[in-house]
């Protein structure tokens, strides 16, 4: 029986890790789990530290268990470690291609380093991992084949039409495609904020950015950046609140990207009598 | 046989044989004869027994209550008919001619007649009024078991152990007993000619038909309330319908299925039913036109002997053995669902509608589930699920189905639908965006089920649930009789259980985080985890409730509106004169089904529970709104707020002196308990008042309480507290004055005045005393003469050991001079808030004096506020800017081939406007077209814009940890999915500018602030030129508002040079008029151009320049508007108008048409060469050619421009 199924006992930590409740996954009682479901369920807590920015415990794993080399390549990669986080991920996806975990972890890791290619072949040797699935779609949506993930998600969801992941994988490919699918998109969040297990801050911003896209404008942090613009509201104060949280947001990229490609383009242009 | 799931039990009474029932026509009230000799009168609302009445002998079988008189008649076996008056509860008189038992006793509908039947075979007609027999229809030979009038027309059926029911038409004794004058003699002949006179030549009632077809005594016989139908029942055990027409009658059919004699029948009032009962025990409904058994109802050991229908309502009432029910064939509740703004619900013809309570508009039928159950049996719940729009509906039929159907999009007509999913179940909910939950009592179980209705899951509710709610989302509400339990359907496990009984619905708060339980009597208000916050219990059956949006919840009972607080509070908002079924407030509207599932709004008054919710939340404000704008007065109020503890609130209620001088003491409020006080003036509120001041130590007030009581020895002794030499010796000149020694003694006392004690024991004779007190004091001289006076020596006397005389204590303080620190309770922050607000009020008055008097002076050009604000016609906008037809496309070369492109590239690709190729980050492309359409060059003032835009077209959703955010693009196509018509959303469109920025720079015009204004009319035209708009119309308006910041730039530009120049030399002087003069040519609001020409006019004035001054003033006058600016022209006008010269010769011709050249502040007379700017339109002086117009400062001056584009007619 697969342990995140809705039977499962591993479920409840399962949906706190995807919706983003990570204190809660690291809280999580694994004592009284059955041995075969310890493994994944320390792989989840270790994923949901270095979500915290704790890496020190990740970074310990041992090598010899392939699940947990892979949550180190995370961690290195995460610390700012890229080279090493990619040598190991290459390794252990040459090694381990079977190991849904490694699938998963060194997926990300390669994913986040620009080897797309190299992470979608690894991930599509996954036997019914939804978590390959929806990483899957994510890399395709970033590499705007909109087209590849609603097959991916169609294909998921004949097997897992009840699972989370999947649920939210579909609400990301919704985004993408608009029109009534924001609408669905947005229910799904909503209901994810407003079930019990699931209510976590990704839910909310998940909602949140459904309904800006919905052309509702209601209030969230980063995205509330993009909504105060919208409602031509002054947006320095939040903005220099992202630098703090996370100074390399890709918002804040992006426009200090923007900003001086604007002065380079401007330079371009001259009055031909100066004033 | 079970009982059928429909037949609903309202009431039902404990007595001895019921053998004749009537229903009230109007109140709640049922009338029961019973086989003990009782009639009894029972309210089968409040299941109350109202009155009995015990004057016959034996049984009595038959009563009926007059249609609309305060009367009942009733028939038993003394063979008595009496009439009975129930509100003097007597019986008014007996009747008395019947030779056997009395089976029944009717009255008829409008005439003054009652219709008995009896064992002795005749059918008699008495007059209750004149209390005579008027009529005796033999005929039958049997017992005549009933006998009815027809309800309309002058008919009789009876039924007669005889095996017969007769027809009788008594039109002839209508005839004889209505206006007997009116019948002429051949009248007469007529009908007697035309009525077969029967054997007594009885000529009055003769039997029209007789029918045949029981085989055994027929128990009782009823019309049709509209159609030409009987029906009767019979010891054969069978039911028959007759028809008649005007000649003959016929059966119809016979309805079998009572296994026992058949005591009576009746037709539905409203449907097409028969409904009968017979001593098997059975109540049986039967459908009229297929004559076959649609539900029965067994009780276990009673037989039934009678039923009953009201003429109204859907209530049918039956006696039996031992006793009577009250009950319902069907639920009347319809089904319905809240979604939002829209009502679903299932009307009487089953067809689902939905309301819209934004527009208040009901919708065609959108579905028709006709097939759905048994036709008699209407659905009992419906669910809505926004996400598929689809409906589950259940009903109880068949034991209980559920049908999972999508709603069309339109609603076109009761369309049958065609994708049903059906299952067994007794409810059904949506639980989640794609999963709904069915509860099957026969199985026990709850499965969860997805829409194609395969189950998911399966759940084991708790033992002897009786239903299931949603219990918000992935939650479940089991209800069992004694408890509520709330569980997560995904975790599977319980979360929560309370113990309430008998819930029969739950009803969601409108942000689900409260719901309200609702059972017979009960409302328990709960939490979305469970927890109970408020009960309340109600005599009265609750039938529905709802939500206000504010968290108040609305319910009503059988007769009421009521409200209910989240803490228990409660009250009546309104009575009902029919049940409805409550769905929605809005405001001061409550929306309800009624039982015929039309959907209603009641008015309610919302003032008293949102004064009481604004009370418990402290939103003082809006209590202070509600006391100022409603009349919320009356006992009620006042007492609820003392009994919460606010006084000071309940005091800004009263008007009464009593009640606020009780409010005030309660409350502290001193001034106006005083004022109070005042105004009532007895002794008794002087003292409370004294009292509640002293324990103030408001001791001012407690010496005004003495003094009006009159209370000197009291007063005395605050004075000598208080320090108050002066008033002290006044209380001392008092007393004396009043004669009153021993108050003057005290007063003395109390000063320590010692001369004045000794003159008051002298003047009482008490010398002996007055003579120690001058000892002890020391006062030897005053002791002598006291001596003297009584003519003793001091020898003579023998004094006790004189000790230090008393010394009065002074206070260190003169406290008298001022209040002792008062307590500090004074003003609530209500009344603060109260006060606060007269307080702003006042200011602002006293700011608007202000204003008026001030003078009108050039620098304040904008303090008016000017009323004539309205639209300035004939915009004269000089050379527009043209729009080209010719698409400057820029093409922009997609990404890497590998991965897809981005959306926002497919932005660039999908439009020529150069605010979409700024959304997609494509900056350069834009300024390329911004180039070409503008000849815009200087593109450093548009960077905030540019940014602007790009920043609000993407939002970031997180996705898996550990990588970056997924991008989403914002597009103002918001319904599109065609990749080549996605458009970025453009923040700040053409209404933000209209109706905020423009806003913003004409206050700024108004008010003086030039440089900012110039700031906001720059941005609004660095807005404008990165934009786009959706219509022809809205370029045109986006045109007028480029001119209007042009202008508005001008002009604010001119003036600030001129306040730059200092007016020192003659240029300088010249230059300054000729600028305040150009002030006024720009094309401003009428208004703004007012105050230019004002602040022109005097500059022109002051530096004697008439000439120019007149041609100002003329212009103002011409302009109309402000009286006051009109006045000072007109006064400017009549001076200038004596000397209508120059004395510095300015260069401006007032005649003339000219522009301003925007760079220089020099006119350009028509006919001379310009050069305009292709963005902003201003002119220029021809040398300004190639260099950066000065109104926006982006676009180069006489640049070759294709016109700027903000619209695409295809995108839309």
């Amino acid at each position: 029986m697969d342990p995140f199924s809705v039977e499962g006992e591993l479920l409840n930590i399962h949906s706190a890790f995807h919706s983003g409740s990570y204190q809660n996954v690291i809280d999580f009682d694994t004592t009284t789990l059955s041995p075969e479901n310890q493994l994944p369920a320390q792989v989840l807590q270790l994923r949901a530290q270095i979500a915290l920015g704790q890496y020190d415990e990740s970074l310990q794993a041992s090598d010899d268990i392939p699940d947990l080399s892979a949550v180190k390549a995370l961690a290195l990669h995460s610390a700012g470690k890229s080279d090493a986080a990619l040598q190991l991920a290459q390794e252990l996806a040459e090694n381990y291609p079977e190991n849904s975990t490694v699938q998963v972890l060194a997926g990300t890791v390669l994913q986040a380093q620009g080897h797309s290619e190299e992470a979608l072949a690894l991930l599509s040797k996954h036997q019914n991992s939804l978590e390959a699935v929806s990483l899957t779609v994510q890399i395709q949506l970033q590499q705007n084949r909109t087209d590849l993930a609603i097959k991916e998600v169609q294909a998921a969801k004949r097997w897992a039409q009840d699972s989370l992941l999947i649920n939210v994988a579909e609400s990301w490919v919704g985004m993408r495609v608009g029109g009534e699918k924001y609408q669905s998109a947005f229910y799904v969040y909503e209901e994810l904020a407003s079930a019990p297990g699931t209510s976590a801050p990704l839910s909310i911003v998940g909602q949140a950015v459904a309904e800006i896209h919905l052309g509702r404008l209601p209030e969230l942090i980063a995205n509330s950046i993009v909504l105060n613009v919208l409602a031509g509201k002054n947006t320095e104060e939040l903005e220099s609140q992202l630098q703090q949280v996370d100074p390399s947001h890709a918002l804040l990229v992006d426009i200090q990207e923007k900003s001086e490609f604007f002065d380079t383009a401007a330079a371009k242009f001259s009055a031909k009598v100066a004033s | 046989m079970q009982s059928s799931p429909n037949m609903l039990t309202k009431f039902e009474s404990k007595s001895s044989r019921a053998k004749g029932i009537a229903f009230h026509p109007k109140r709640p009230w049922i009338l029961v004869s019973l086989h003990s000799s009782t009639i009894q009168l029972w309210d089968y609302r409040m299941g109350t027994l109202i009155d009995r009445f015990e004057e016959h002998d034996g049984p009595v079988r038959g009563v009926d209550f007059h249609p609309t008189q305060p009367l009942f008649v009733s028939g038993g076996d003394d063979y008595k008919i009496k009439v009975w008056n129930y509100q003097t509860r007597r019986c008014l008189f007996t009747l008395n001619g019947h030779l056997d038992y009395v089976r029944t006793v009717f009255f008829h509908p409008e005439l003054p007649w009652i219709l008995s039947a009896s064992d002795d075979q005749t059918i008699r007609i008495w007059n209750w009024q004149n209390r005579s027999l008027i009529c005796t229809m033999t005929g039958h030979n049997h017992y005549v078991m009933c006998a009815q009038f027809h309800p309309t027309e002058d008919l009789i059926a009876s039924a007669s152990l005889d095996q017969s029911v007769r027809i009788w038409d008594i039109s002839g004794l209508r005839k004889k007993h209505s206006a007997p004058t009116s019948i002429s003699f051949e009248d007469q002949m007529a009908r007697a000619n035309q009525n077969q006179a029967d054997m007594f030549g009885n000529t009055d009632a003769v039997v029209k038909f007789v029918l045949e077809g029981h085989d055994r005594g027929v128990n009782w016989v009823s019309f049709h309330p509209t159609l030409p139908l009987l029906v009767s029942a019979g010891d054969d055990r069978l039911v028959k319908l007759w028809r008649m027409s005007d000649t003959k009658a016929w059966e119809v059919d016979t309805c079998r299925g009572h296994f026992q004699n058949a005591s009576a029948a009746l037709f539905h009032p409203h449907q097409d039913l028969i409904l009968s009962v017979g001593e098997d025990k059975t109540i049986r409904a039967w459908d009229l036109n297929k004559r076959t058994s649609v539900q029965s109802f067994k009780r276990d050991v009673d037989r039934f002997w009678v039923i009953a229908a009201h003429p109204e309502i859907n209530l049918f009432a039956a006696g039996h053995d031992t006793g009577v029910m009250v009950f319902k064939l069907e639920r009347e509740r319809p089904a319905s669902a809240i979604y939002q703004n829209q009502l679903f619900y299932i009307t009487k013809e089953k067809h689902v509608k939905s309301y819209d309570f934004a527009k208040n508009v009901e919708s065609p039928p959108m579905l028709s589930l006709r097939k759905l159950g048994s036709p008699w049996v209407p659905p009992r719940t419906l669910s809505y699920n926004p996400a598929e729009r689809a409906i589950l509906v259940t009903t109880p039929a068949d034991n209980g189905t559920y049908e999972l159907i999508h709603l069309p999009r339109d609603a076109t007509g009761a369309v049958e639908p065609t994708d049903v999913k059906r299952g067994q179940a007794t409810s059904a909910v949506f639980v989640a965006r794609n999963r709904f939950a069915v509860f099957n009592p026969a199985s026990k179980q709850v499965d969860i089920k997805d829409l194609s209705n395969s189950t998911t899951k399966t759940i084991k509710p708790p033992a002897g649930t009786t239903d299931i709610y949603f219990g918000g989302t992935g939650c479940l509400l089991f209800i069992t009789p004694t408890h509520v339990s709330l569980f997560d359907i995904q975790q599977k496990k319980q979360l929560a259980e309370l113990a309430v009984s008998g819930v029969k619905y739950v009803v969601w708060s409108n942000d689900g985080l409260y719901c309200a339980l609702l059972s017979k009597h009960n409302v328990t208000i709960v939490t979305k985890a469970l927890d109970q916050v408020s009960t309340l219990h109600e005599t009265i059956r609750i039938k529905s409730a709802t939500w206000d949006d504010a968290g108040v919840l609305l319910y009503s009972t059988l007769n009421h509106v009521k409200y209910s607080l989240l803490n228990g509070d409660n009250g009546i908002i309104r009575t009902l004169d029919q049940t409805v079924y409550l769905v929605r407030v809005k405001g001061r509207s409550v929306y309800a089904l009624d039982r015929n599932a039309q959907p209603r709004i009641l008015e309610i008054d919302p003032t008293e529970y949102r004064f009481k919710l604004a009370l418990v939340k402290r939103n003082y404000d809006e209590m202070l709104q509600i006391i100022k704008t409603s009349s919320l007065v009356g006992q009620s109020i006042i007492s609820y707020l003392q009994k919460k503890g606010y006084p000071e609130i309940a005091l800004q209620f009263v008007q009464d002196p009593q009640t606020r001088f009780d409010l005030a003491l309660e409350c502290g409020n001193l001034e106006v308990a005083n004022e109070m006080a005042r105004e009532l003036d007895r002794p008794k509120t002087w003292s409370r008042l004294g009292t509640e001041a002293l324990a103030h130590g408001n001791h001012q007030t407690v010496e005004m309480t003495y003094q009006k009581q009159r209370n000197f020895d009291k007063l005395s002794f605050l004075y000598l507290s208080t320090g108050d030499q002066e008033k002290l010796s006044r209380m001392a000149k008092i007393a004396e004055h009043r004669g009153d020694f021993t108050s003057r003694f005290q007063n003395a006392i109390y000063r320590g005045d010692v001369e004045d004690r000794i003159q008051m024991f002298k003047e009482v004779d008490l010398y002996p005393l007055a003579y120690l007190t001058a000892k002890s004091h020391g006062m030897t001289e005053e002791a002598e003469s006291i001596l003297e006076a009584v003519g003793l020596t001091e020898d003579q006397i023998t004094l006790p050991t004189l000790q230090q005389p008393l010394k009065v204590p002074h206070p260190i303080v003169p406290t008298f001079k001022s209040n002792w620190p008062v307590k500090a309770a004074g003003h609530s922050s209500f009344e603060k808030a109260l006060l606060g607000e007269v307080g702003a009020a006042d200011e602002e008055a006293g700011a608007d004096l202000l204003d008026a008097e001030e003078d009108v002076q050039e620098a304040t050009l904008a303090r008016e506020t000017l009323d004539d604000e309205e639209e300035v016609t004939g915009w004269d906008m000089g050379d527009d800017v043209e729009v080209e037809e010719d698409v400057d496309f820029v093409n922009v070369e997609s990404a890497e081939a590998g991965a897809g492109s981005s959306e926002a590239d497919l932005w660039a690709r999908n439009s020529p406007l150069a605010a979409d190729h700024v959304a997609a980050g494509s900056f350069d492309t834009a300024m390329q077209l911004l180039n070409r359409q503008v000849g815009a060059v200087q593109f450093a003032p548009l960077k905030p814009r540019f940014l602007e835009v790009y920043k609000a077209s993407k939002t970031y959703l997180p996705a898996t940890a550990g990588l970056p955010p997924l991008v989403n693009y914002v597009r103002r196509t918001v319904d599109e999915t065609d990749s080549r018509k996605m458009l970025p959303i453009i923040p700040r469109d053409l209404e933000t500018v209209a109706s905020v920025d423009l806003q913003e720079g004409y206050a700024a015009m108004r008010s003086n602030r030039l440089e900012d204004g110039v700031a906001i009319f720059k941005r609004i035209l660095h807005t404008l030129l990165v934009n786009t708009v959706s219509s022809e119309a809205e370029v045109e308006e986006a045109k007028k508002i480029i001119a209007t910041a042009r202008e508005y730039i001008l002009a604010m530009s001119i003036e600030l040079e001129r306040r730059t120049l200092p007016a020192d030399t003659p240029e300088n002087l010249k230059r300054s008029l000729e600028l305040s003069a150009y002030f006024t040519i720009p094309k401003l609001e009428v208004a703004h151009r007012q105050l230019a020409l004002m602040a022109a006019m005097k500059f022109a004035f002051a530096n004697k320049n008439y000439g120019s001054a007149l041609s100002f003033a003329n212009r103002m006058l011409a302009n109309g508007g402000s009286a006051k600016l009109l006045e000072q022209a007109k006064k400017i006008k009549a001076q200038c108008e004596r000397n209508p010269q120059d004395q510095i010769d300015i260069d401006f011709d007032p005649f003339a048409e000219f522009d301003i050249c925007a760079a220089s502040w020099t006119p350009i007379y028509s006919g001379s060469p310009s050069v305009s700017d292709p963005f902003t339109g201003a002119k220029y002086h021809p040398q300004y050619k190639g260099s950066v117009d000065r109104i926006a400062e982006v676009t180069e001056i006489g640049a070759p421009a294709s016109g700027l584009r903000l619209f695409v007619p295809s995108q839309f």
